[in-house]
């Protein structure tokens, strides 16, 4: 079937089957960000923003994301504040679920400019890093929540 | 500047590979623990597959990194999840889909899945043909016991044991109990395998490529130099990642069907893949009154699982590791690598030491209890100092125990107030011997720096270009650092034990050295860590530096649920010279984190053999709303000393400091993880023993007992 949405700020028509995952989908379109690891939506590297919202891409069905606005890191062309402070807080080791991250913390910070230190461990409880980078995770949290502050 | 490739998603792993015509792999598993296949039926099988069968393999041999014991399709399934046949198709679906159409009969077979129990006599041998030493290529002795189910003894003897318990006023006697744990990398484990004119390319995310090479050259009678490795960048690996997994099978299959042909794991298939040694572990250790340690004994059924992969070295490090950082006259350690029908269990962040440093670091506390002493005083007393001995006979060199333990305990302000809080310090090794080369050319716009040091996350590029920056006097920009390809790196023993910065560091220096001496386009660098231990006495060179530690950590217990709150956890790690400041930081906070889940709630559960919670819903991995509410550590250094490995330091002392921090609150626990569960049986255990003592306040309650009942 057709698949109409908003991809990374583009008007975008995609096949899929009815039954797929959005996971799949996206990664045929060669979006590398979105990483198949757990499969049962517990780990969130394969959260993708739609219409802002943080959804995993391995249990959101393809076709329920006609006509809305579909975010991957790749859209955000480096250019974020969300990344820059991921970047200056070193908040990453392997960057296999950095994207998630980045994309958790873009819509946390969208709906909660200033979240506290239970809000952040709250907004990120469906992101796992084994490497466990969280304590310069949540550096570049806050990093990106005064950045934003002050551009306001 | 670009940003990041890692925080724009741009970084690629295994799993992103693509080779022209390449074909897609499943595996065929064993759904039973101990089984022989009689019969494989692959008539249901698409035309458009390529199926590996046991006929297909027969000119395959077995290959091991310490023992050869592993076959590259299993005509005996020895673990649930052995692969016993593969399937190649036009896509991973398909692929899956043939894999369930094969129909492989089995024989099933008496199975044996605890370390203790696969000792005993009568037990099923797993490896009837016993063990055989993969010789030369393996850097410890390997000590197999004959018609039983133990591919390594090692031993440690110094002093006299008997004489040392003679000594003693004082003498505690616990046993300890460590599960599995999965390493849980995000990356799956994924490959592809290409042959082209009889030489076989592997790209894949591991830590060992010249290892890799190695045994595989083995399994398939080639010459190492027509076994090529590419290395891809790894997202997370802590030991997953080590030797042979999944790539024999995998360039069988793609020499059957004359294509490159690609695997990636299925999360549940990374659950029988390899894991963290379950172990059992006895101390017996003996003091005077005034705490002087005298004697030490130590008992380790370590279960390496179906195979034995590097089991020996682990149960060799676990071995020397839980010893402890002390002045110990009188030391016996027996440590056992035993086959059981659970999956391979391998190298796992910090490889033996968390496991021995447990049982050990908890025993220091038991006795500290009995002599009545501070268990800070008791370990100051007998810490090791530069000049001491170890019971390797290892004459110790830039020692910083008490450092690294004063500096724990102060975290906590233990002196002032130690209830509810725990310490622990720790020593761990090296693999030694080692060797470890590089190069460095000119390039246009700086320098070139290869090696085999493979990046999982840690930041070993990092490293290796702000090291090379500032030897070579450029911008850590200005230096590439291609990916491990065994074809164009120098050898690298491989990149474990924390040993690549300080490796690499150091052979660095000597391939700068001579691109200066040689006209400054390219400089070649090796060095050497000689020594080993003996494994009949445990005596020789077991590191040529010491990873030093310490933590501490506070601890509040609702004791109406077990629920167990970490107020404050602190790492030490001794650094000797940091490098990379964040990536160091990171590796603490990485250790912390990873300790923490293996002391509160990681345990792989098996039934019969089969995993149970194969999955990261039923297995936790520690979330930012599982760390403590204080979390600290640092990094110690000393003027004008080595760069010393970090990356796993301070794993280690994690579980003992916790446990410790319990038992200041009379809460005893044996057995990790320490869950609200176990923690409620120990509160219970102890209201028992007080109301015990209140209607005998003569009697004496045993502070230390042996739990386990074992024997041997």
């Amino acid at each position: 079937m057709k698949l109409a949405l908003e991809l990374n700020g583009r008007p975008t028509e995609l096949e899929c089957e009815p039954d797929e995952m959005l996971l799949e989908v996206l990664r045929r379109e060669g979006l590398g960000s979105v990483r198949a690891t757990c499969g049962i939506g517990v780990c969130g590297a394969c959260t993708v923003l739609v219409d802002g919202e943080p959804l995993s891409g391995c249990l959101t069905l393809a076709p329920k994301v006609e006509g809305r606005e579909v975010t991957t890191v790749e859209g955000l062309a480096g250019a974020d504040p969300v990344q820059r402070a991921f970047i200056e807080a070193h908040g990453f080791q392997c960057g296999w679920c950095t994207p998630g991250f980045v994309l958790t913390a873009k819509a946390l910070l969208a709906e909660n400019p200033q979240p506290s230190e239970a809000e952040i461990a709250e907004a990120f409880g469906g992101n796992l890093c084994r490497c466990g980078s969280y304590v310069k995770i949540v550096d570049a949290v806050r990093r990106a929540a005064g950045e934003l502050a002050g551009a306001r | 500047m670009g940003i990041d490739p890692r925080v724009a998603g741009a970084q690629r792993y295994s799993v992103d590979l693509e080779r022209p015509g390449m074909l897609h792999a499943a595996f065929v598993r064993s759904p039973h623990p101990h089984a022989r296949v009689l019969a494989v039926d692959a008539s249901g099988v698409p035309s458009d597959c390529v199926t590996l069968l046991p006929d297909d393999v027969q000119d395959l041999h077995l290959y091991g990194c310490q023992v050869r014991d592993e076959p590259v399709l299993t005509p005996l399934a020895r673990h649930a999840g052995d692969i016993v046949a593969a399937v190649a198709a036009p896509t991973a679906e398909a692929a899956k889909a043939a894999a369930r159409l094969l129909d492989v009969r089995y024989e099933e077979l008496p199975a044996v899945f605890d370390p203790v129990q696969a000792v005993s006599p009568g037990t099923p041998l797993i490896h009837p043909d016993g063990a055989l030493s993969a010789g030369e290529a393996v850097s410890i002795g390997v000590r197999p016991l004959a018609g039983t189910n133990v591919c390594h003894r090692f031993r440690l003897v110094h002093g006299d044991l008997t004489a040392g318990f003679g000594e003693a006023d004082v003498v505690v006697q616990q046993a300890f109990r460590t599960p599995g744990a999965a390493h849980a990398p995000m990356e799956p484990h994924a490959a592809v395998a290409e042959w082209e004119d009889g030489r076989l390319t592997i790209w894949t995310g591991t830590q060992t490529p010249f290892n890799l090479r190695g045994d595989l050259a083995v399994a398939f009678g080639l010459e190492e130099e027509r076994v090529r490795i590419i290395a891809i960048p790894m997202g997370g690996s802590f030991g997953a990642k080590t030797f042979v997994r999944h790539e024999a099978p995998l360039a069988a299959l793609a020499r059957k069907a004359g294509r490159p042909v690609k695997v990636v794991l299925d999360r549940t298939e990374e659950f029988v893949t390899l894991n963290r040694h379950p172990s059992v572990i006895r101390v017996r250790l003996g003091a005077k009154r005034d705490g002087t340690l005298v004697a030490k004994e130590l008992d380790c059924w370590v279960d390496t699982g179906a195979y034995a992969d590097c089991g020996p070295g682990v149960a060799t490090k676990l071995g020397y590791a839980g010893v402890g950082p002390y002045r110990i006259p009188h030391v016996r350690v027996d440590a056992l690598a035993i086959y059981t029908n659970l999956p391979p269990n391998g190298a796992f962040r910090g490889y033996g030491a968390m496991q021995s440093i447990w049982a050990s670091e908890r025993t220091m506390d038991v006795l500290a209890e009995r002599l009545e002493m501070s268990p800070l005083e008791l370990r100051r007393k007998n810490l090791l100092r530069d000049g001491d001995v170890f019971a390797t006979g290892e004459v110790m060199h830039d020692v910083q125990f008490e450092r690294c333990l004063q500096a724990a305990a102060d975290a906590v302000d233990y002196e002032r107030d130690p209830r509810g809080k725990g310490l622990c310090v720790l020593l761990k090794g090296m693999q030694t011997p080692s060797r470890a080369a590089i190069s460095v050319e000119r390039a246009g716009v700086g320098y070139v720096i290869r090696s085999a040091a493979c990046e999982m996350g840690q930041g070993v590029r990092r490293s290796l270009q702000l090291m090379g920056a500032q030897m070579l006097g450029c911008e850590p920009g200005q230096i590439d650092v291609p990916e491990p390809d065994t074809d164009t790196s120098p050898f690298d023993t491989r990149t474990t034990s924390s040993r690549s910065t300080h490796m690499m560091g150091r052979a660095l220096e000597v391939a700068v050295r001579d691109l200066r001496a040689s006209g400054g386009e390219r400089g070649y660098g090796e060095v050497h860590n000689e020594g080993g231990l003996d494994p009949d006495t445990g005596q020789g060179v077991a590191s040529t530096h010491w990873h030093q530690g310490a933590a501490a950590a506070h601890v509040t217990v609702d004791e109406e649920t077990g629920k167990l709150t970490i107020e404050h956890l602190h790492g030490v790690a001794y650094a000797g010279r940091v490098v990379n400041r964040e990536g160091a930081e990171l590796q603490n906070e990485g250790s912390m984190i990873m300790g923490l889940g293996t002391a509160l709630f990681e345990a792989i559960e098996f039934a019969d053999g089969q995993v149970t919670n194969a999955n990261l819903s039923d297995y936790n991995l520690p979330a930012i709303g599982d760390l403590p509410k204080r979390f600290t550590h640092e990094l110690i250094e000393r003027e004008g000393a080595e760069v010393h490995g970090l990356g796993e330091t301070v794993l280690p002392p994690v579980p003992a400091a916790i446990g410790n921090a319990l038992f200041s609150l009379g809460l005893e626990l044996h057995e990790l993880p320490m869950s609200a569960e176990r923690v409620l049986a120990a509160v219970d255990a102890r209201d028992a023993r007080a109301a015990a003592a209140d209607s005998a306040p003569e009697a004496r309650v045993p502070v230390a007992v042996d739990g386990q009942g074992l024997s041997g």
